[in-house]
């Protein structure tokens, strides 16, 4: 059981969201610092606990963590990055140009895009420029959650490509054509990304099916983009101390089935192990225990309060089903269980005779394995980003490009390469799905927190757009946010563990969509260990730690709350090949 | 030379792909410059959004825009506005900038109006 050793001056650790990235970022960082390395730690990430995890109010430059020498912190805010970027932008022309023409210069600045590429810019600042980073041995870069980190990295090979190819003054830099300045900051910065002697790019796991299938999704796509000096890191390894307990037995099983079946090209990565912890990994002391050898506590056991505890899915699918039609949406940061709880909603709702479609936004897309069988009346589909922008270029292309000039269609096409064509083109596609819920069900499973807020600040945008312009909209689009803020019509169940930087992230969730005008129906505690009646002294001892979380959640937090035991709905990491492939032919979304 | 300067709102990007729905007149609009330019005449096109200095630099623009912001686009051609709220025709640009123009004008498909007009 060991951290991932560090031979160069830059890591990053990208992974599926819960896995761990931030402790075992903070961990690997602690110990650097400790063997007399002064470490700096980054955080992209816009749902990021890093301030929890070490203890310290951290900010955008770097902080000295008091209680380890060596070791410093800061985080990047993408959300206040994309406001100063704003300003910078704006600012200036204040009394200068009329009111309404500023107004719509920060339109344009108010788009996901925009907190996008602030964010990178903020991190181009600290890669791209060694000065930035000059008094440090290594800067360790806990990154977002997996397809936003990957769209940051994807960027600067889009851009410098773009940039060196754009011809004019006509680009599609959209707003961010300011940053054209910082050419040769980018190129410096992918020159870095790529480099094995500069970078180390850690992909932190764990032991489950599909999160070391997401791992190896990230591998592809980080060997496409010229990244090459990768390893893996396999967080939360747990093999039961003695046999006998069901829960423990099926967590052990279910751990070695998935490192044995690992995808071959992931299995030849250097690769080091971190166990499951008793305790969460919050506090240096807990970070610690990480790379130390653990001694477990001796075995508890002791009787659970009956009674007092929330009740299961049950109850609130009969609920939900009286509706009869609408949109159902699980929400959560990534790794919490939204695909496997909107699963089993849809199946739920399915049973009892309703018509219902189950459709996902993740990029992971692990819905399609997470349906238990082919189930009568129950449609799975996949927003898939990159058959969303194929189709949106082929229409736009089909409507707009027919009668262009070569010259012409050579600039619309190069419009297409921007980023902003997939953040458009997936919204449509949601906004489509959303209409499905008019006479069905309709269940999505949501992509992780940050990408999903984008998506919503992205649909308020949209809103804001149709509402200016008039133009030709489809009238789903026209009336989604609508929909998604009538309560009779979307219900959004708020999906976490009983862990605190879960519970954490879902309260700001929670925040973050009041904000939106959506309040949400229910809260979900998944994969409880203290719901499960494990013995096992390693779980129970877990499981004990989640009963303030609980008490929380159903005391201050939701409106109504649901528990269900750890176990429930795991069967479906083992689902039969015939249901996966079913949901594989079935029709893609209109 | 003659100089031609196109100021326009807030946008995306120059076709408009990036909105919420493509606008053909736009991307005509975009092809039509490059014919224009082709043809040897300066073409300048600034973005509300991004090269707000441009419009800040152009009392005469900034004054439209105080009279609303409906104005935009404007077409200058030699420092004099030509044309105020609308994305000219080629036809139009040319008889503007003195230009023939030769071949058939590529419009794009399933345009023959405005799509603001919903007749199409």
């Amino acid at each position: 059981m060991t951290l991932p050793p560090l031979g160069t001056r830059y890591a990053f650790f990208t992974g599926k969201g819960g896995v761990g990235k931030t402790s075992l970022s903070c961990a690997t960082g602690l110990a650097l610092a400790e063997s007399g390395k002064r470490v700096l730690i980054v955080s992209t990430d816009p749902a990021s606990n890093l301030d929890e995890v070490l203890g310290t109010q951290l900010s955008s430059t770097p902080t000295a963590i008091l209680a380890a020498p060596g070791l410093f912190a800061l985080n990047i805010d993408p959300e206040a990055a994309a406001r100063a970027y704003k300003e910078r932008m704006v600012g200036p022309y204040r009394g200068i140009l009329p009111p309404a023409a500023i107004a719509s210069m920060e339109e344009q600045f108010s788009g996901a895009c925009t907190v996008e590429i602030a964010a990178f810019d903020e991190f181009a600042k600290l890669l791209g420029d060694p000065g930035a980073t000059a008094g440090f041995d290594h800067a360790i870069f806990d990154t977002a959650p997996t397809g936003h980190t990957l769209r940051l990295l994807t960027l600067p090979s889009a851009w410098s490509g773009f940039i060196a190819s754009s011809t004019g003054g006509a680009s599609c830099l959209g707003p961010l054509a300011g940053l054209e300045k910082q050419k040769a900051l980018y190129a410096a910065t992918v020159a870095q990304l790529s480099d094995p002697a500069m970078t180390t790019l850690v992909l932190v796991s764990c032991p489950e099916r599909s999160a070391l299938r997401e791992a190896e999704r990230t591998r592809g796509e980080l060997a496409e983009l010229g990244v090459t000096n990768l390893r893996l890191a396999l967080n939360g390894v747990f093999a039961a101390t003695a046999p006998g307990d069901a829960i423990a037995d099926a967590l052990t099983a279910r751990g070695r089935e998935a490192v044995a079946t690992m995808p071959p090209a992931l299995e030849t990565l250097p690769r080091s192990e971190t166990p499951f912890l008793p305790k969460g990994t919050v506090g240096l002391e807990a970070l610690r225990a990480m790379s130390a050898p653990q001694t477990v506590e001796p075995p508890y056991p002791e009787p659970l309060e009956p009674g007092a505890m929330p009740p299961g899915l049950d109850a609130l699918v009969a609920d939900l089903a009286e509706a009869g039609r609408g949109v159902i949406m699980t929400m959560g940061k990534g790794g919490v269980g939204k695909t496997t709880v909107a699963a089993a909603i849809a199946v739920s709702l399915a049973r009892r005779g309703h018509r219902v479609t189950l459709s996902t936004t993740d990029p992971a897309a692990h819905v399609a394995d997470a349906v238990d069988g082919d189930v009568p009346g129950l449609t799975v589909t996949r927003i898939d980003p990159e058959r969303e922008v194929a189709a949106y270029r082929d229409e736009v292309l089909a409507k707009a490009g027919g009668g262009l000039d070569a010259a012409g269609r050579a600039m619309l096409e190069e419009d297409l390469r921007s980023p902003c064509t997939e953040e458009i083109a997936v919204f449509r596609a949601f906004a489509r799905t959303v209409d499905d819920g008019k006479d069905r069900f309709v269940v999505l499973d949501t992509a992780p927190t940050g990408h999903t807020i984008l998506l919503l600040d992205a649909a308020e945008a949209y809103h804001r757009e149709v509402l200016r312009t008039q133009a030709e909209m489809p009238e789903a689009v026209r009336s989604l946010l609508p929909r998604l803020r009538d309560q009779t019509f979307t219900r959004t169940l708020i999906v976490t563990l009983a862990e605190a930087t879960p519970v954490h992230e879902a309260e700001r969730l929670q925040r973050d969509l009041a904000r939106a005008g959506i309040a949400p129906f229910a809260w979900i505690i998944n994969q409880s260990l203290l719901a499960s009646g494990t013995a096992d002294p390693v779980l129970a001892r877990r499981g004990q730690y989640e009963r303030p979380f609980i008490d929380r959640v159903v005391a201050d937090l939701a409106r109504r709350a649901v528990l269900i035991p750890w176990g429930r709905g795991h069967e479906d990491e083992r689902v039969q090949r015939s249901s996966v492939s079913a949901i594989r032919a079935s029709p893609r979304h209109r | 030379m003659k100089k031609l300067e196109v100021y326009d709102p807030a946008m995306c990007c120059s076709t408009g792909v990036c909105g919420p729905e493509v606008d053909p007149v736009l991307v005509a609009f975009a092809a039509d410059l490059k014919w224009v330019a082709d043809q040897g005449v300066t073409v300048r096109r600034y973005n509300l959004g991004q090269e707000p200095q441009a419009f800040a630099a152009n009392p005469a623009v900034v004054k439209e825009m105080e009279a609303g912001m409906d104005r935009l686009p404007m077409i200058v051609v030699d420092d004099q506005i030509v044309s105020t709220g609308i994305h000219l025709s080629r036809e139009q640009l040319a008889r503007k900038l003195g230009l023939t123009t030769t071949d058939e004008p590529p419009r794009a498909t399933g345009s023959c109006c405005s799509p603001k007009s919903r007749c199409c």
